[in-house]
């Protein structure tokens, strides 16, 4: 009898999962999604900006991809790779070559622009249009877009200026995501009333701050300083030291308060308003005129493109922050929070477990309207030429250059568009977003 | 009412402090020196010993005068290395240098030892007579000696040592009267070397130097409504600041006027129309328009309407070269006709956002219930559009006029170099580059403090557009 029974409900079951999978959270939101044709085909431009941005090398480069020379086959991009990283060795008839285009291959298959954003064509110097005569071998060769007063190629210039546009995006936000959605979350999970710490944490943990600021920055200053005029990987690599010497002392400082616990006057708990502490931090932000702040610190450091991300990303986190914090606010008081604490879970564990990716999606929409803002400042900063080092070319600093040649109206026309196209679709994704994400609209 | 105010205003201090430090810690940061920068010249050079002690008497004049020789905070925080008197090393490169070496060495009574015999050397060589035999050695030492001041890297001082050694046993005259501070000095370096304990560097060390500090004589300056003198022509900062805000003043005024009155009634009318061709047609353009980088417009225009290859409508950049005595008719004209281009580019992108802000908020409120209820009592459409709903659809308008005070006075500074207008803009961004920070310190104050003004005037209004807002009984 049951299994005649079993045989009879499976059909409705098959079709309750997967009518319980089409009634996801993320389902709907992608169906909505979709309904705005708008944003799709925004979304869709993003990728091919992702594409060309990571294979700008392959794009335009002034060595060819496959190359036969002396009866050897070459993968000159390639190998410029491995030779950047320290795997392998230009062999020595490639060494200090000054121009790829005048060595004889037998064959070569040339990237779509056969230049590099620096390389200076002295024969079509001095802002040599489109559609003027340009002095080329052949039609291959032909500057696509322009070149700009030095002779530098322009749609090549356009290409490696995405990268760094993506890369502006992504890496700030990042940054900007990691501290919003922290500082977010512990206003809006704590409160002003539910974070309780015993006097001797509160004690210790504000001398291993102490400590930490000190032994982590402070008295590695000159190591951090000095990596950064070396390679910004070395950077990296000290300041992943800083952060584990401070982990180290934070931990340190933990374990000696679980230590002095036992002792009655130190183990009172007290309350820590984090909310007041994090939503006037973000005022404060929000009152500091940005632009100029990011153009006055950046002014005063090397210029460099990772700088400029990181200015962006340090002062861009409170609409993030700020997203969240009221998201948790509701949350903090569902069942599920409730039921999780009743478990005995820590309390942290239930913030970063449960609590936080439930809200993160409104997240996902000020990332998308952030990004752009970041695309747009890294450009501003580009276009008056504060922060970004002169030989980096982007999309701004070719802007810039039609200010010099006023009669060059490709250099003002194409970089400008760029910096439009890609600030807009950023800004539709996040208009799908916000209407994806909106439960009134759901049908 | 009175109370929330009261309470809001002094919530304003500690963010002010937050904004006035992290501005403070910029400009300490910034690389040059601003007593060199006002001296326009450097100590040093060639030149006789009394030259040198003139240029060096007026830059520590001037120095004290600028309140530079202070410490910089109310304590700080160094490594045991470091003596609590370094801030009265004069020169900042200096300054620079020896923290460095004894960041590296950690023994600061030799290294103190060593930049003493380098004065003393100095001193001797610009103290010696020149003349045919000794004209060009001694020019060699003092640029040598020079260089010692901004090194510390070990390899690189040996290698100058080594130089100064070699000039010295070539000139005889010259060995003569230096050998001795120099064999000291060669000494002192040796010693450095002897005595590293670079374990000090991991003892933290805190000094209190009390009240009488740069950061302290700044804020409390400030207050005062003494704002300092600006390092590059020396007038005091508020008389540059007021030439420059006067012209700000009035392209933001004028783009924020043509703005709301050009935007409240398209957002109205877009919303209302919703769904028809006339509105999606508005709503594009407005959202292209917001999205268009406005240094993109302004360099279109200008590629396109003055000169070039195209078409020389408008003049490319200032406000013209009439002279003060030209007639005022005249001078407002030619001042207009410069203020055109900047106009439209300062305007286009705030017009769209307002509208944009104000469709949604009419929408909003269009949907209500009891809007339909007032059609369905035959109000006529034009009275349930403005009196019904318009009023209720301002809420969000009026929250736009926190970033209204600060965009005044920041102005659309981008805008304001490109089209080079001596405005405020123009003006922090001339001062960055420059490092003339009392001005950069005095304009992010400033636009700091407005922006909070600018919150707490939106928070007022709300209440008072809107009597279901009450700030008396809030929880």
């Amino acid at each position: 009898m049951p299994e005649t029974e079993n045989r009879n409900i499976e059909p409705e079951k098959i079709n309750l999962a997967e009518m319980a999978k089409d009634q996801s959270y993320w389902a709907s939101v992608k169906r909505q999604f979709n309904k705005n044709k708008l944003a799709v085909y925004s979304l869709r431009v993003i990728f091919v900006l992702v594409f060309i941005a990571l294979f700008a090398d392959f794009l335009a480069n002034e060595k060819p991809i496959i190359a036969s020379y002396k009866k050897n086959i070459y993968f000159p991009v390639f190998k410029e790779y491995a030779v950047n990283m320290g795997l392998s060795e230009w062999p020595t008839e490639m060494q200090n070559i000054s121009s790829w285009r005048d060595l004889k291959f037998e064959w070569a298959v040339w990237p779509l622009v056969p230049y590099l954003p620096n390389n200076i064509d002295f024969i079509n110097a001095q802002s040599v249009g489109p559609f003027d005569e340009q002095e080329v071998p052949s039609k291959f060769w032909r500057h696509w877009m322009g070149t700009d007063e030095l002779g530098r190629d322009v749609f090549s210039g356009m290409i490696h200026g995405t990268r760094i546009a993506v890369m502006v995006g992504l890496i700030s936000m990042g940054i900007a995501s990691l501290i919003g959605i922290f500082l977010g979350a512990l206003a809006g999970y704590f409160g002003d009333e539910r974070l309780r710490l015993s006097i001797a944490s509160i004690l210790l943990n504000l001398v291993s701050l102490f400590f930490a600021l000190y032994y982590g920055f402070g008295s590695r200053s000159y190591i951090l300083a000095d990596a950064i005029g070396v390679s910004f990987g070395l950077f990296l690599k000290e300041l992943f030291i800083s952060f584990m010497v401070i982990a180290l002392i934070f931990a340190m400082g933990n374990l000696i308060a679980y230590a002095l616990k036992n002792i009655p006057f130190l183990n009172q708990k007290i309350k820590i308003p984090v909310d007041i502490m994090i939503s006037r931090l973000i005022e404060i932000m929000l009152s500091v005129p940005t632009l100029f702040l990011i153009i006055s610190i950046a002014a005063i450091s090397k210029p460099s493109v990772f700088t400029v991300m990181a200015i962006i990303g340090f002062t861009s986190w409170t609409g993030i922050a700020r997203f969240i914090r009221a998201e948790l606010l509701r949350i903090r008081s569902l069942e599920y929070i409730e039921a999780a604490n009743a478990l005995g879970f820590s309390e942290f564990r239930t913030m970063l477990k449960h609590a936080i990716p439930n809200a993160l999606s409104p997240v996902l929409v000020a990332v998308a309207f952030g990004i752009a803002a970041a695309i747009l400042i890294e450009a501003t900063l580009s276009f008056i030429g504060v922060g970004v080092p002169a030989e980096s070319i982007t999309w701004g600093s070719l802007l810039s250059a039609a200010r010099q040649s006023t009669s060059a109206w490709w250099l003002a026309i194409i970089p400008g568009f760029a910096i439009f196209i890609t600030v807009t679709i950023y800004n539709l994704v996040g208009e799908g977003l916000t209407d994806a994400l909106d439960p009134r609209q759901k049908k | 009412m009175l109370i929330y105010i009261l309470k809001r205003v002094f919530i304003f201090i500690p963010t002010l402090i937050a904004i006035s430090l992290l501005t403070f810690v910029i400009s300490i940061n910034a690389p040059g020196d601003p007593v060199d920068l006002m001296l326009n010249k450097s100590v040093g050079g060639d030149g006789q010993a009394s030259e040198k002690l003139a240029t060096e008497k007026s830059y520590e004049e001037l120095r004290h005068k600028l309140g530079f020789d202070k410490p910089l905070f109310y304590f700080s925080i160094t490594n045991s290395t470091q003596p609590d008197t370094l801030y009265k090393i004069p020169q900042k490169t200096h300054r620079e240098t020896l923290q460095r070496l004894s960041f590296t060495y950690g023994n600061w009574a030799d290294i103190s030892n060593y930049y003493h015999l380098i004065k003393k050397f100095e001193n001797q060589l610009y103290n010696i007579k020149r003349n045919e035999e000794t004209a060009v050695d001694l020019r060699k030492l003092k640029e040598l000696t020079n260089t010692l001041y901004n090194n510390y890297d070990e390899f690189k001082i040996n290698t100058i040592f080594n130089n100064l050694e070699f000039t010295l046993t070539q000139n005889k005259v010259l060995k003569y009267q230096l050998q001795g501070t120099f064999n000291a000095l060669k000494n002192s370096v040796l010693r450095i070397l002897e005595n590293k304990n670079p374990f000090n560097k991991y003892k933290p060390y805190i000094h209190w130097y009390g009240t009488d500090n740069q950061y302290h004589h700044w804020i409390s300056n400030f207050i005062k409504g003494d704002f300092g003198i600006s390092y590059q022509d020396k007038r005091p900062v508020s008389s540059v600041l007021w030439d420059a805000l006067k012209w700000t003043f009035i392209l933001s005024s004028l783009s924020i006027i043509i703005a709301y009155f050009v935007a409240i009634p398209l957002g109205v009318l877009s919303a209302v129309k919703k769904g028809t061709k006339t509105e999606k047609s508005i709503t594009t353009t407005l959202f292209v328009m917001y999205s268009l980088p406005n240094f993109w417009i302004a360099t279109m225009l200008i590629i396109f309407f003055c000169g070039g290859d195209f078409f020389d409508w408008f003049p490319a950049f200032g406000l013209g070269t009439l002279p003060e005595t030209a007639p005022f008719i005249e001078r407002f004209f030619e001042t207009a006709y410069h203020y055109i281009l900047p106009l439209i580019c300062v305007t286009y992108a705030s017009f769209a956002f307002i509208s944009r802000q104000m469709r949604g908020g009419m929408l909003n409120v269009i949907g209500q219930d009891y809007i339909r209820t007032a059609r369905a009592k035959g109000v006529d459409e034009k009275n349930v559009v403005w009196k019904h709903a318009f009023r209720n659809s301002l809420l969000p308008i009026i929250t736009l006029f926190a970033s209204v005070f600060p965009a005044a006075i920041s102005g659309s500074f981008i805008i304001e170099v490109i089209f080079s207008i001596p405005g405020m803009g123009k003006l922090t961004l001339e001062a960055i580059f420059a490092r003339n920070y009392p001005i950069v310190f005095t304009v992010l104050m400033f636009t700091s403090i407005l922006t909070l003004i600018g919150t707490l005037v939106s928070d007022i209004m709300y209440a008072a557009v809107d009597p279901r807002i009450s700030f008396s009984n809030k929880k």
